[in-house]
């Protein structure tokens, strides 16, 4: 009951934020939450209301969307994935992952990785410029590593995604303004070593952290309004809370985009609404819509698209040094209770797939072979008369916790709960927690039993899920999960270099973990169904923010 | 006169001081804290200890608001923790403007309709028109906005498809016309409550009776007697109101999707950018300090017999 001293909402504060939840669907914890994006106020058809200005630029050749205001356009204190949806358009780094999500070169034209693994040369390309046309050498990319990494930018990822080159740490700290891993051989040519052979350096540099920005535009005061990037767009216009528009760099190193502007609308609003209004070109369907889209008869039916799961694992976690959960059998027993498929179809419309392994489908690494621990009552009832709670009537309290304020932690978890209970025998008691005050107590690891949380992976590399969530030396392990076995594990793969070996260990991790289950998976989420305009053609759907915009091609 | 709006004005920085340190000491020992949020899940206690140092915040809490203080007596706010880079007062500015705007519009709504029927029905007392139109405003004045919204919604956007459901696009579009009724009809509702009080008040003086003896007309006393007169408690509301306007309204903005201060606010405070609650706070303060001096001031320049020393 601690809990409650820390939130006592009141009758205003839950009113207001129920209605807000309504809206706005955007809570951190569920950036891409198929679960709340029933819109309550989205309009059935024919919504003639148009006064979101499109006059502004009078191409036809123009993707309007519909987007939230992005924290910063700083690709080095960048940390969320609103921000880097228009940082990966507006700045460009050494390398970038494709729509495939393939690692390819960017402004480097071609790298080279030492026998040890641990240095790399990078050969810039010849044509690579910032929007105003000037070169970019690899001197820019040694005074931006150092600016990402300085103490005075206050970066949060910069530990994480540029810490293993060899000197990064040491200017984190203050004790160097130089990165001694980082040599510049001449202009295009730049040389990076790195602290020991790690597969996924690569990826790490495909992050907004690793980009490159013009020492000249950052001295201007307010260079973020008109940032000198190195992108296929360059930032045409931007009124916070209002519109952000991109525009084709023609001093791209690649042939320029086919698509002129886009015209993103931060101001808000019912996207089906606008969607069927013409105003915006593409859509996520909520629930409240689904049945109607895929009607075949409706309209809406020819734009539907299929979109990939993303890279990202909604799961309910367990803290197994709090009993009951420090017993292995109990924890089988929930996961075993739980009927995925049943609330996958019935609750969520099939939006998720259930989860049954870590890693999601079309991740590195990801095996279809992992059965996890599949729904069996008979297994569940087994499980818990092996456990040393088998007399239920002992267990201790417990209490679920889920971030959030409004009111409800989500059909699929009453369903769950339902489930334990009539499976089992056993209540398990919600307690709603404010988001802030939920992540507080998360990093604490004072929660007991935790759900409405995702892992969202930052780069495609089983490491940035394995690894993150499950080594027992990790700050964000929030479950207490400690097994030397899987460390070791972990801790080879990280600079094991051959692919297929290094893909294996994970493989072998994974269901080590899926095993003893310190987590139960539940979904993998995503954008299930996407309505995109015929007049836009080649727009990528991928499970992770790339930059894709370049791409596209409008076709009235 | 003078010297007592100048007494006035010289407790104003106290004031202030005041409730920013209560807000400054409420945010800091509340739970929550800005860096968790900005990192979220791939919180690494290291890093954040790190960025915490960079940026002041675990300093003692005294030294961290004197220096507040020192910045935002210059008119510096500092920068929002959440849109890092970015001056509150840049923020906040244009979100004032449109919170502004709305305010301006359901007051204006409230007045024009609710002073001349209050001031109206004040003179019907004892025909069934004062009880219809009293009962009709305390029903609307007793009806939460979390029913008036949804309400109007389904009336003007759902069924009528009159003015869309949410947004927001300045002073002159249809979308203001939603938000504008909210807050103004239960506006309506006091102002008819209070200008038929305080008209009824007026219309029982003396020198009311005494002008209708000396066979002025109607108009004439409305006018030069009654009207003036009862508009002393008036004022006093509408400078509220006026304060009002800076503050914005949290739900209505919230569930609206208006780009307002009201809503900004509730943003903040969920993502624990102490600068922005500070200023909004700030602002507020200041609103209401300066709504109080002028409905002070005005008292004794539309009532001769107040005076202050």
């Amino acid at each position: 009951m601690n809990l409650m001293k820390y939130f006592k909402p009141n009758k205003v504060f839950y009113i207001f934020v129920t209605t807000m939840l309504l809206i706005s669907c955007s809570s951190e914890s569920k950036s891409s939450d198929p679960f709340s994006s029933a819109d309550e106020l989205t309009k059935s058809s024919e919504n003639k209301s148009s006064n979101i200005d499109n006059t502004s630029k009078n191409s036809s050749n123009k993707l309007n969307i519909l987007y939230s205001d992005p924290p910063t356009l700083d690709p080095h204190i960048a940390q969320d994935s609103t921000s880097a949806g228009i940082i990966l358009e507006l700045y460009s780094g050494l390398v970038s992952l494709n729509t495939d999500l393939k690692i390819v070169p960017d402004l480097a034209e071609s790298w080279t990785i030492s026998e040890d693994g641990m240095q790399y040369i990078f050969k810039l390309r010849d044509n690579a410029k910032f929007h105003d046309g000037k070169k970019i050498t690899a001197n820019d990319f040694l005074w931006s590593f150092t600016r990402a990494s300085s103490p005075s930018t206050v970066s949060i990822t910069a530990e994480d995604y540029l810490g293993d080159i060899i000197g990064v740490r040491d200017v984190i700290k203050g004790d160097s303004e130089v990165i001694s891993g980082i040599k510049v051989i001449d202009d295009l040519t730049l040389q990076i070593n790195i602290d020991s052979p790690k597969a996924y350096f690569l990826a790490k540099l495909t992050y907004p952290v690793a980009f490159v920005l013009d020492k000249e535009n950052l001295k201007e005061a307010n260079w973020m309004d008109k940032p000198n990037g190195s992108g296929p767009f360059i930032l045409d216009e931007y009124l916070i809370g209002e519109k952000l528009v991109l525009k084709r760099n023609l001093n791209w190193h690649k042939p320029p985009a086919k698509l002129e502007y886009v015209s993103m609308n931060l101001a808000g609003g019912s996207a089906m609404a606008m969607y069927e209004n013409g105003e915006i070109d593409i859509t996520g369907v909520g629930m409240a819509d689904l049945e109607r889209v895929l009607d075949p008869d409706n309209i809406l039916n020819k734009d539907v698209v299929v979109a990939p799961f993303d890279f990202s694992q909604y799961y309910i976690g367990f803290n197994m040094e709090k009993p009951p959960f420090d017993d292995i059998f109990f924890r089988q027993a929930l996961a075993y209770a739980i009927n995925k498929e049943l609330i996958a179809s019935e609750v969520l419309s099939d939006l998720v797939k259930p989860a049954y392994g870590i890693l999601p489908p079309g991740f590195p690494g990801y095996d279809e072979k992992i059965q996890g621990l599949q729904h069996s009552e008979i297994l569940a009832k087994e499980s818990l008369s092996k456990s040393k709670y088998s007399d239920i009537s002992s267990l201790p309290r417990i209490i679920l916790s889920v971030p959030g304020t409004g009111g409800s932690a989500g059909l699929d978890i009453e369903v769950i709960l339902e489930m334990w209970k009539q499976t089992l025998g056993i209540e398990v008691e919600i307690q709603q927690v404010e988001w802030a005050t939920f992540l507080q107590m998360l990093n604490k690891k004072d929660l007991q039993f935790f759900s409405g949380l995702g892992w969202i992976a930052d780069y495609p590399d089983p490491e940035n899920f394995l690894d993150i969530n499950f080594h027992s030396k990790k700050s964000t392990n929030h479950n207490n999960y400690n097994n030397p076995k899987v460390d070791d594990l972990l801790e080879s793969a990280r600079i094991e270099r051959d692919v297929q070996t290094r893909l294996d260990m994970y493989n072998q991790a994974e269901k080590i973990i899926v095993e003893e289950s310190p987590w139960i998976p539940l979904w993998f989420p995503g954008d299930r169904y996407v309505l995109i305009n015929q007049r836009v053609k080649n727009y990528k759907l991928t499970p992770m923010s790339v930059p894709k915009y370049s791409l596209v091609e409008i076709v009235e | 006169m003078w010297q007592y709006i100048l007494s006035r004005l010289m407790w104003i920085p106290f004031l202030l001081i005041s409730v920013a340190f209560i807000t400054f000491i409420l945010g800091r020992f509340g739970p929550g804290d800005p860096i968790e949020i900005m990192m979220g899940t791939k919180y690494d206690p290291i890093v954040a200890e790190r960025v915490r140092s960079e940026m002041g915040l675990d300093r003692p809490i005294i030294s961290q608001f004197g220096s507040y203080l020192k910045n935002a007596s210059q008119g510096d706010f500092g920068e929002s923790l959440r849109y890092r880079g970015r001056s509150v007062s840049g923020l906040i500015g244009p979100k004032l403007i449109v919170s502004a705007k709305l305010s301006f519009v359901s007051l204006l709504i409230s007045i024009l309709i609710g002073l001349p029927l209050g001031f109206l029905i004040a003179h019907k007392q004892g025909t069934w028109i004062d009880p219809f139109i009293v009962t009709i405003s305390v029903t609307f004045m007793s009806i939460p906005i979390m029913i008036t919204i949804p309400a109007l919604l389904w009336i003007g956007c759902l069924k009528t498809d009159l003015v869309p459901c949410s947004g927001w696009g300045g002073l002159f579009d249809r979308r203001i016309i939603i938000p504008a009724l909210t807050m103004g009809i239960p506006g309506i509702a006091f102002m008819i409550r209070i200008m038929r009080a305080s008209t009824l008040d007026v219309l029982g003086e003396d020198y009311i009776r005494t002008a209708k003896a000396k066979g002025l007309n109607f108009f004439t006393i409305s006018n030069r007697h009654v009207l003036r007169n009862s508009m002393i408690p008036i004022v006093t509301i509408l400078s509220f109101s006026l304060a009002g306007i800076l503050g914005g309204a949290f739900i209505t903005e919230t569930i609206l999707g208006i780009p307002g201060v009201g809503r900004f606010s509730v943003e903040s405070i969920f993502n624990r950018d102490y600068p922005v609650i500070m200023a909004i706070t700030l602002i507020g303060a200041v609103a209401f300090i300066l709504a109080n001096l002028v409905a002070d001031i005005s008292y004794s320049i539309i009532d001769p017999r107040i005076r202050y020393r």
